[in-house]
C-alpha cells in the first residue's frame, strides 16, 4: 500500500473512480467478482442448455451412459413429439425405401424408425389450444384491466385500497381452493372443458396483473395533459382514448406480453379444468411421460418448443421484468 | 498549517477532458470559492483533491504532502456533501461522534468534541433525532457539525446550499462564513451562485469548460474581468458588453453612436486589438443617465429595484448585441420609447478583444 | 375531479355536440366488468368452497351435499399424514426461501458495480424463472436421471451405480429419505435465486453514492457500510422477496413437483397443493374434505399476502 501511495497507478485513470478503489488489490477483487457472476451465470443456463441438446439427440444418444456433449443432432425428437405414427409392414417398408427422395423430412426419419406418419400428433392441437387460450384471456384481459386501471388512477374510488387488494389477492390464492367449486359450476353451465370456459377463466385470473401493472403504467403519466384536454373541450372519454391510450402504449406492450408468459404457462387450472377438448400444452407435456415408452427426445423438443418463444420474448422486455413479476412494485 | 497546492491536475473520462491541466495554490486558512456553470469541472476538481476522485494526471498537495494517490480518509480533510449524506439509521448524535470513532478516539474526546460543534452550531436539540425528521437546513447543520468534529486541515464543500430552500440559503450563508472565520480553516467551497461566491470568497476560481478562466478577489472578477466569460458570467446583470469598431480613438457602435474612448485605454487599444473589432464592456452602474454629451439609445422597458431603477435600453434595433442595461436614480421618469442619453465612467470601462475573448489590459498593469 | 360534465363552451364550439358520459358514469363502465368477473370467478367460488368445507360431498358420487359441520377440519387436525405433509411444505418453503434469500443477496452484491456485459448477463440469468414450472419440472427430471441425465455426470458422479438417484431418494442402492425433497428445493432455488438476486439488486442501486463517499472519508469499515447503509435500505425489499416466495412455493410449487415428481417417492414430495389436488380430483374425490384443507392454506395465505402487501406499498411509496 506504501508504495501505491506515492506512486499511484501504472497507467493513468480515465474513468470516474474513487481513490481507494484504484489500487491494484480492489482492482483484483472487481475481477474476481465478475468472473464469479459470469459463472454463475452459465451455471444457471445449463440445464436449459442441457434440454435444448437433448431435444436433437437420438434415441440411441439420450439414453447413453455418460451423456454426451457431441453427438449427431437429428430432428428425431420432433417427429415424434409432433407426428402421430404406426410401424409399417414390411412390404409397404420396402416401397418407402425405394421412394426415399420423394419423402419430407420428417417422414424421412420416421421412415429411418420404420414408421409412417399419419398425421399430426395430439401434441399440436395441445399447442394450437394454448394459443387460442392464452392469446384470447390475454385481449380480454388487457382490455379490461386497462379500463379499471385507468378509473382507479384517475378516480377517487370508494374503497379504492380494499378493492386493489381484493384485486391482487385472486392471484394469492391457491388454484385447489377455487378449482373445485369452479370446476362443480362449470360443469353445471356446460364450460368444463371448453376453450371459452378457459378463457373466461385466465381471464379472470390475468385480470389481477393487468390491472396492477397497468395503474402503475398509468399513474406514470402527468395527468395534466388530460385536464389539458378537458378544459379543451373533451370529454373524458376522448381524453382516455386520445390522450392516455397513447401514452400507454408501452406499459400496455409490456403488460400483454406478461399477460401472455402467464397464460402460456399455466399448468394447475388446465390440468383439472380440461380433458380432451381444451386441453393446453403444459398439461399434455407432463402426460406423455405416461404413454407407452418414455420419449425424452420428445419430452426435450416439447419442452423447447413450448419454451422459446418465452425466451425470446423475455429478451425483448427486459427492461420491465421486474415491475411484470412484482406487479409493479419496482421499477428497474 | 494548511496550503492546498494542484499541480498540473487534470481529469479525463474517456476522451473527455473533464478538467485541463490546472495549477492553483491555496493558502491557509483562505476561503476559496470554485465557480462556474453546470459541467465545467469545479465538480470535479473538488473531489480530486479529496480523492473521491483519482486524477488522470497530475499532483495534489497538502501542506507540502503529496496525498494524490492516498485514501480519502487519509487527507486530513472533510467534505461536506450537497445532500448531506448523512447516515440514515443513526441518530445526529450517532452521526457526529462517527469519524471520531472510526478513528479510534477516546469517549471524553469524542464527548468533548460533539458538545462543542453541538454549540456552536446550536443543535443540541436535535442530538436524538433521525436524520429523515429533519429538515433541509438541519441537516446540513449535522453535516457541517460532522465535518467539524474532526478538525481537519481543510473543508471542501460541494454545492452545500444546492439542496435548500431559499430563505434557509442566505442563512446558512452567513453561518458558515461565520464558521470558517471562528475555525480559521482552509475551505474550499464550489457553487454555481455567483451571488454566493462573492459574499464568501476571499478569492474565487471562475472556471468554464474544463478550464479556470481567471482567479482573482471578488473585487477584481467584479472590477476587471479577464475575459469575456467573467464578465458575462459575474453580476446580475451581467456586464454589458457592446460591440463595435475601433478606429483612431473612437469606437463606432450600433444606432449611429461615437464613444471617444478615455485617453489611458489609447494606446492598448491600438497596440493589443487584432483588428477593428473591440467590444466595449461596462456594468449597469457604469453608466450615467441623463447625462449632457454620450450615447443615446432608445427604452424599451424599465424595472423598478427600490432604490434604483434598472432602464432596458437598445441602441439599434432589438438585436442581442445592442441591447444594454443601465442603473437610473429612482426618480428618474423615462417614457417607454423614448431616448435615453448616457455617459459612461472612464475608470469602469473595459474592452475586449472580441477575437481572443480577452480583456485589454492598460499598459502597466500586470493584470 | 368530480362528477360534474364538462362544458365545451371554452373551445368555441369546435365539436359537435353530443351526450357525453359524466366521470361517475364512466367509473362504473370502466370497472364494473371487471368486478362482476372477478366476484363470480373468484369470490362466489370461494364462498361455495367454504360451504363445501363443511359436507362431505364428492363430485362423482351422485348425491346432494350433506352437512357435516367442522368434521373435515378437524380430520384434518387429527391425520398423522397430514401433519407430515405439512412437515414437508414447511420444509421446503423454508430452505427453498432461505437458500434464495442468501444466494440471491450474495449474487446482487457481486452484480452490483458494473463490468463488462453485466447487461446481458443479467437478463439471461432472469430466464429460469419465466419458464412454465411445470416444464421445467419436467426437464430436470430428465437432468436428474441417475443413468443418463447430465445432473450427476456435471457434479463429478461419473459412475451410475455409485451416484444419488435423486427422485428416488437413494444413494448408491441406500435409501436416503429426504433426498427428492431436496432435489425440488434445488430447483425452486434454481428458478427463483434469479429473481430474488434481481429485486435486491434494485434496492442496491437505488442507495446513493455519496452515503458510501462520506463513509470513505470517515474511514468506516465494510462492515459499517454494510450494516449501517446497505442493509436498511434493502430491507423492505428483502422483506418482499422473502413473502413473495413464501406465498408462490405454498402455491406454485404444485406445478414444479407435479413435472418432476408428482409427490414421489411415495409421499416424501407431496406438498400440500399436490395433496389438494389429490384429494379433490383423484381417488374417491372428496370434494368436501379438499375444500376444508384449502380453506386452511388460504387462510395462512391471506396472512402472509397481508403482510407482502403492505411492504409492497411501502416499498411504492419509497421507490
Amino acid at each position: 500500500m506504501a508504495s501505491f501511495a506515492e506512486t499511484g497507478p501504472r497507467t493513468p485513470v480515465t474513468e470516474g473512480i474513487r481513490v481507494d478503489k484504484v489500487h491494484p488489490r480492489a482492482r483484483l477483487l472487481r475481477n474476481i467478482r465478475a468472473i464469479l457472476v459470469v459463472v454463475v451465470a452459465l451455471i444457471g443456463l445449463v440445464p436449459v442448455f442441457a434440454m435444448g441438446l437433448t431435444a436433437f439427440k437420438s434415441r440411441a444418444d439420450v439414453v447413453s451412459v455418460p451423456p454426451q456433449l457431441i453427438f449427431e443432432p437429428t430432428l428425431e425428437g420432433f417427429v415424434f413429439l409432433l407426428t402421430e405414427r404406426s410401424q409399417m409392414s414390411a412390404s409397404a417398408l420396402a416401397t418407402a425405401q425405394a421412394n426415399e427422395e420423394e419423402l419430407s423430412l420428417f417422414e424421412r426419419i420416421a421412415l429411418e424408425n420404420g414408421q409412417r406418419i399419419n398425421g399430426p400428433s395430439d401434441f399440436v392441437t395441445r399447442l394450437r389450444n394454448s394459443l387460442i387460450i392464452a392469446g384470447g384471456s390475454t385481449i380480454l384481459s388487457v382490455v379490461l384491466g386497462v379500463f379499471a386501471a385507468y378509473a382507479f388512477s384517475r378516480f377517487d374510488i370508494p374503497g379504492k385500497d380494499d378493492l386493489m387488494f381484493f384485486i391482487l389477492s385472486t392471484r394469492m390464492l391457491p388454484a385447489v381452493v377455487v378449482a373445485v367449486p369452479l370446476f362443480l359450476m362449470f360443469r353445471q353451465i356446460g364450460l368444463h372443458d371448453t376453450h371459452l370456459g378457459m378463457i373466461i377463466l385466465y381471464t379472470v385470473f390475468n385480470l389481477s396483473l393487468t390491472v396492477w401493472l397497468l395503474k402503475g403504467f398509468i399513474d406514470e403519466i402527468p395527468r395534466e395533459y388530460e385536464e389539458a384536454a378537458l378544459v379543451d373541450g373533451y370529454t373524458r372519454m376522448q381524453a382516455f382514448f386520445k390522450i392516455v391510450l397513447p401514452q400507454a402504449a408501452t406499459g400496455i406492450a409490456a403488460t400483454t406480453v406478461f399477460s401472455l408468459i402467464f397464460a402460456w404457462n399455466e399448468y394447475a387450472f388446465a390440468l383439472m379444468m380440461t380433458s380432451n377438448n381444451a386441453r393446453t400444452a403444459p398439461p399434455a407435456i407432463a402426460t406423455m411421460l405416461g404413454r407407452g415408452g418414455i420419449e425424452w427426445s420428445a419430452i426435450a423438443a416439447g419442452t423447447l418448443a413450448f419454451l422459446i418463444p418465452v425466451v425470446i420474448v423475455i429478451f425483448a422486455l427486459r427492461q420491465h421484468l421486474l415491475r411484470g413479476v412484482t406487479f409493479g412494485a419496482i421499477r428497474k | 498549517m494548511a496550503t492546498i497546492e494542484l499541480r498540473q491536475v487534470e481529469k479525463l473520462f474517456g476522451d473527455f477532458q473533464a478538467v485541463k491541466p490546472v495549477d492553483l495554490t491555496i493558502k491557509d486558512g483562505e476561503f476559496v470559492v470554485l465557480l462556474g456553470p453546470s459541467g465545467c469541472g469545479k465538480t470535479t476538481t473538488l473531489r480530486m483533491i479529496s480523492g473521491l476522485e483519482a486524477v488522470t494526471r497530475g499532483e495534489i498537495l497538502l501542506d507540502g504532502r503529496n496525498v494524490t494517490w492516498r485514501h480519502p480518509s487519509d487527507r486530513d480533510i472533510a467534505f461536506v456533501f450537497q445532500f448531506f449524506a448523512l447516515y440514515p439509521h443513526m441518530t445526529v448524535r450517532e452521526n457526529i461522534a462517527f469519524p471520531l470513532q472510526a478513528e479510534g478516539q477516546s469517549k471524553e474526546l469524542i464527548a468533548g468534541r460533539l458538545n462543542e460543534v453541538v454549540d456552536l452550531l446550536q443543535i443540541r436539540r436535535l442530538l436524538n433525532a433521525r436524520p429523515s425528521s429533519l429538515s433541509g437546513g438541519d441537516q446540513q447543520r449535522v453535516a457541517l457539525a460532522r465535518a467539524l468534529v474532526r478538525r481537519p486541515a481543510a473543508f471542501l464543500m460541494d454545492e452545500p446550499l444546492g439542496a435548500l430552500d431559499a430563505e434557509f440559503r442566505e442563512t446558512m450563508r452567513a453561518e458558515i462564513k461565520r464558521l470558517h472565520i471562528a475555525q480559521n480553516a482552509t475551505t474550499v467551497y464550489v457553487t454555481h451562485d455567483q451571488i454566493e461566491a462573492m459574499a464568501m470568497g476571499d478569492r474565487i476560481i471562475v472556471m468554464s469548460n474544463a478550464e479556470v478562466q481567471q482567479v482573482g478577489t471578488p473585487a477584481e472578477v467584479y472590477y476587471e474581468p479577464a475575459n469575456l466569460f467573467v464578465a458575462r458570467f459575474i453580476g446580475s446583470p451581467g456586464m454589458n458588453l457592446v460591440p463595435g469598431k475601433y478606429q483612431e480613438g473612437v469606437v463606432h457602435l450600433a444606432g449611429g453612436n461615437e464613444y471617444p474612448v478615455p485617453e489611458r485605454w489609447r494606446r492598448s487599444l491600438t497596440a493589443d486589438l487584432s483588428g477593428e473589432d473591440v467590444i466595449v464592456g461596462f456594468r449597469p452602474e457604469a453608466a450615467v443617465a441623463d447625462s449632457e454629451a454620450g450615447l443615446t439609445a432608445e427604452l424599451y422597458a424599465d424595472e423598478l429595484h427600490g432604490a434604483h431603477t434598472i432602464l432596458h435600453l437598445s441602441l439599434n434595433g432589438r438585436a442581442s448585441e445592442s441591447i444594454i442595461h443601465i442603473r437610473a436614480g429612482r426618480g428618474a421618469r423615462h417614457p417607454i420609447g423614448e431616448t435615453v442619453r448616457f455617459d459612461l465612467k472612464p475608470e469602469m470601462v473595459r474592452f475586449f478583444d472580441p477575437h481572443t475573448e480577452l480583456a485589454l489590459q492598460l499598459e502597466g498593469n500586470n493584470g | 375531479m368530480t362528477s360534474a360534465t364538462v362544458s365545451r363552451s371554452v373551445s368555441g364550439g369546435k365539436r359537435p355536440r353530443r351526450r357525453h358520459l359524466s366521470d361517475r358514469a364512466i367509473q362504473n363502465l370502466f370497472i364494473w366488468p371487471t368486478l362482476i368477473l372477478l366476484i363470480a370467478i373468484n369470490l362466489f367460488p370461494l364462498f361455495y368452497s367454504l360451504y363445501l368445507s363443511f359436507t362431505d360431498y364428492s363430485a362423482i358420487a351422485n348425491q346432494q351435499p350433506v352437512w357435516i359441520a367442522f368434521e373435515n377440519f378437524s380430520r384434518v387436525f387429527n391425520d398423522e399424514g397430514m401433519w407430515e405433509i405439512f412437515s414437508i411444505t414447511g420444509r421446503y418453503v423454508l430452505f427453498s426461501v432461505l437458500l434464495q434469500l442468501v444466494l440471491g443477496f450474495t449474487l446482487a452484491m457481486l452484480v452490483r458495480e458494473k463490468f463488462l456485459g453485466s447487461g446481458v448477463i443479467t437478463t439471461l440469468i432472469l430466464v429460469p424463472m419465466m419458464l412454465s414450472p411445470v416444464v421445467v419440472g419436467l426437464f430436470w427430471k430428465l437432468m436428474y436421471n441417475p443413468t443418463f441425465g447430465y445432473f450427476n455426470y456435471l457434479i463429478g458422479f461419473d459412475n451410475p451405480s455409485t451416484a444419488p438417484d435423486w427422485l428416488a431418494s437413494r444413494f448408491a442402492g441406500q435409501p436416503v429419505p429426504g433426498l427428492a425433497l431436496w432435489a425440488v428445493i434445488i430447483v425452486d432455488v434454481w428458478m427463483w435465486t434469479p429473481f430474488v438476486m434481481l429485486l435486491i439488486l434494485s434496492g442496491l442501486k437505488a442507495i446513493p453514492e455519496y452515503l458510501y463517499e462520506a463513509a470513505a472519508i470517515d474511514r468506516a469499515s465494510s462492515w459499517f457500510q454494510f450494516w449501517r447503509i446497505t442493509l436498511p435500505q434493502v430491507a423492505p425489499l428483502v422483506m418482499i422477496a422473502v413473502l413473495f416466495r413464501t406465498i408462490e412455493a405454498m402455491n406454485k410449487s404444485f406445478d414444479l413437483v407435479m413435472g418432476m415428481t408428482g409427490g414421489g417417492p411415495g409421499a416424501q414430495t407431496e406438498v400440500v397443493a399436490v395433496n389438494l389436488y389429490r384429494q379433490a380430483f383423484q381417488g374417491q374425490w372428496r370434494t368436501g374434505r379438499a375444500s376444508a384443507l384449502a380453506y386452511i392454506v388460504l387462510i395462512i395465505i391471506i396472512a402472509v399476502s397481508n403482510l407482502y402487501i403492505r411492504n409492497l406499498n411501502k416499498a411504492r411509496k419509497e421507490g
